[in-house]
């Protein structure tokens, strides 16, 4: 198989779809001056809860009922942290890492109070797949013009990368930075959610302790990397989930270069490449700057 | 409200002090330690590189406890405990008066050695590692034994002359499985094709599924994991493309996915309670305690629902072998770590 052919490349939407569209949602958030740190926590979240409302609900629309449990618990913990970060004005990367640590403690004890101490792997039921993609893949495709749409040729999208750039502009137009920001957050949240609760019931079918494994992180750098624009970030997810395709591969054939360093790839990949198109000056000029600092 | 960094440590106080003690899985004092429950001065501890709910490795080594609990009247507790923290863990359960502390994994080994010194009175075990001291023994389970039956029965029944093993963390029990499978297949069919992956997370169940449908791709039909919790991931690439899965360390022939031919199995439960009941006798003696198919402490499985799928010849050839093992005449390769 190799590494560019169209099955390869489909085969590897499932896997890269989660951390796309977590990045999609912390892209908007970012183009508001929120840097949600809590990414990672609230794909966990959502992944949880997904298992969560697939087996509290299952039947039928099991599945359905795991993505509405995982983006609603996902968006939970968003309120929580935008209470913080955007009306409190307290440190983001403080409050995100807070957030990562609750969700990390909160669905592992709720496992393992739930599925027991020596557990067992869980199956789940799963989307419908038809030719590599499912209804939340075709979903994403639809949702990167709308989401440029909405960021690049709406009076909010621009109030909200007013928001993002310079606060005292959005406000003096008649915005309040606040609310624009934590309807930004929200829509982060959910993202977060649906990309967490897609790794449970669209890539693996199952969950684990900790199963997001970084894909929060990753998120944030792809928004970096995909320079805060909709597509480039989906293509960047794309880009790291076929380089690690391809380490898999470079392992398999047996070739002497240590497992660790081709397990690096994916990494050293988006490095070079951003290293390549410099840093520019894409990024939101008050990234990570709390409202009270413009006041 | 001056500083954001003040409000902001506010925030990180009041969110964690709903998790304070789970705020990670490694601080986590799960529910089902019964530390609470007290049932006599003999005291035994558990300490495990992962959650004890991977159905696997470290399932077992919870069992084994739960073992020890029931049949010597023990007061027992465990622990998730890697890297840094340790000698911290295995220090602070010495401390507590504990008899007997096993640490589940090869990476306690090194740590163990350093702490065994100062802690006379506490004896201590880990699961392979080859350092010992006088209150410091080690298990060396000899599950390579299971995998190497498991290599024969792969490359025996393998339709497409490729068969593979996917790996969590590279680290050297895994890898001596893997050369013990390897050694396994070359032994029954000296020109099958083994391909070996390592994912680099136990955990990463999505990985896992990655890197089994990517030696699938290049025509493996049989697949071997050490993934731990990540296993399921394995099962159900295997699942979707109707190849076949062996399970490691538990039993896992039931496993929904349906496609788990046999199991490399370690039984705990004696090699444990053994262990502590010399701790409890006090003829406890620092070695390397090797425990392998003769003592019934590792089994090779076969799932019985795939009993007509299963030539009969292959079937004998297998029993044969383990017959060699148990006996003595055939010595499975395993690394010295």
């Amino acid at each position: 198989m190799s590494i560019l052919s169209v099955r390869s490349i489909i085969a590897t939407i499932p896997y890269a779809a989660p951390v796309a569209f977590a990045g999609l949602g912390e892209s908007i958030g970012q183009l508001s001056g929120l840097i949600n740190v809590g990414l990672e926590g609230m794909m966990l979240t959502g992944a949880y809860f997904a298992l969560v409302g697939t087996t509290l609900f299952p039947g039928h629309f099991a599945v359905e009922a795991g993505f509405a449990c995982g983006t609603i618990a996902a968006v939970l913990l968003a309120v929580i942290s935008a209470i913080f970060t955007v009306w409190l004005n307290a440190d983001q990367v403080v409050v995100g890492t807070a957030v990562n640590l609750l969700a990390l403690g909160l669905t592992t004890t709720l496992f393992r109070d739930h599925y027991g101490q020596s557990g067992s792997l869980i199956s789940l039921p799963s989307l419908h797949r038809t030719f590599g993609f499912d209804a939340l893949t075709i979903a994403f495709l639809l949702l990167l013009p709308m989401s440029w749409f909405l960021v690049y040729r709406t009076g909010w999208g621009l109030a909200i990368r007013a928001a993002g750039d310079y606060p005292p502009a959005a406000e003096s137009a008649g915005f309040s930075v606040r609310r624009l920001r934590t309807g930004a957050a929200l829509i982060g949240g959910f993202m977060a959610g649906l990309g967490g609760a897609y790794l449970v019931l669209g890539t693996t079918a199952t969950f684990t302790e900790n199963m997001t494994a970084g894909r929060g992180f990753l998120a944030i750098a792809l928004v970096t990397f995909g320079r805060w624009k909709p597509s480039w970030i989906a293509l960047a997810a794309l880009f790291l989930g076929l380089l690690d395709s391809l380490q898999y591969q470079l392992q398999a054939t047996g070739i002497h270069i240590s497992a660790y360093l081709l397990q690096s790839l994916p990494y050293l990949g988006a490095l070079i490449v951003l290293s390549i198109a410099g840093t520019g000056s894409f990024a939101p000029k008050s990234l990570g700057i709390p409202l009270k600092s413009h006041e | 409200m001056k500083s954001p960094f003040l409000i902001g440590s506010i925030a990180a106080l009041v969110l964690l002090s709903g998790c304070l003690s789970n705020s990670s899985p490694s601080a986590a004092n799960p529910k089902g330690s019964s530390s609470s429950k007290q049932s006599g001065s003999f005291k035994v501890a558990l300490l495990t590189l992962g959650p004890v709910d991977d159905a696997g490795w470290n399932a077992l080594a919870y069992n084994g406890l739960q073992a020890v609990k029931t049949k010597l009247d023990a007061q027992v507790n465990n622990q998730v405990a890697s890297g840094t923290q340790i000698k911290d863990a295995l220090r602070s359960y010495a401390q507590q008066g504990y008899n007997l502390v096993i640490g589940h994994g090869y990476e306690y080994n090194a740590p163990a050695f350093d702490v065994a010194k100062n802690f006379p009175k506490t004896d201590f075990v880990t699961s392979s590692g080859s350092q010992t001291a006088p209150n410091l023994a080690t298990f060396r389970f000899y599950l390579e034994q299971g995998f190497y039956l498991a290599g024969m029965m792969a490359a025996e029944m393998s339709k497409t002359g490729v068969i593979a093993q996917v790996g969590g963390d590279k680290v050297p029990p895994i890898a001596s499985t893997f050369d013990a499978f390897e050694a396994g297949a070359k032994a029954a069919n000296p020109k099958i094709k083994v391909l070996t992956v390592y994912t680099g997370n136990g955990n990463d169940v999505a990985a896992a599924k990655r890197a089994t449908e990517s030696v699938i791709a290049q025509h493996a039909d049989f697949v071997i994991h050490q993934a731990d919790n990540a296993a399921q991931g394995v099962f159900d690439a295997c699942k979707e493309h109707h190849v076949f899965a062996f399970g490691a360390n538990a039993n896992q022939n039931d496993n929904q996915s349906g496609v788990v031919i046999a199991s490399a199995v370690i039984n705990a439960d004696p090699a444990f309670v053994a262990v502590a009941q010399d701790v409890k006798d006090g003829t406890f003696k620092g070695s390397v305690r090797l425990v392998g198919m003769d003592t019934g402490a590792i089994e090779f499985d076969i799932n019985p629902k795939f009993q007509a799928q299963i030539p009969a010849k292959v079937v004998a050839s297998i029993q044969a072998a383990e017959a060699a093992i148990k006996s003595g005449k055939l010595v499975v390769p395993k690394l010295n770590f």
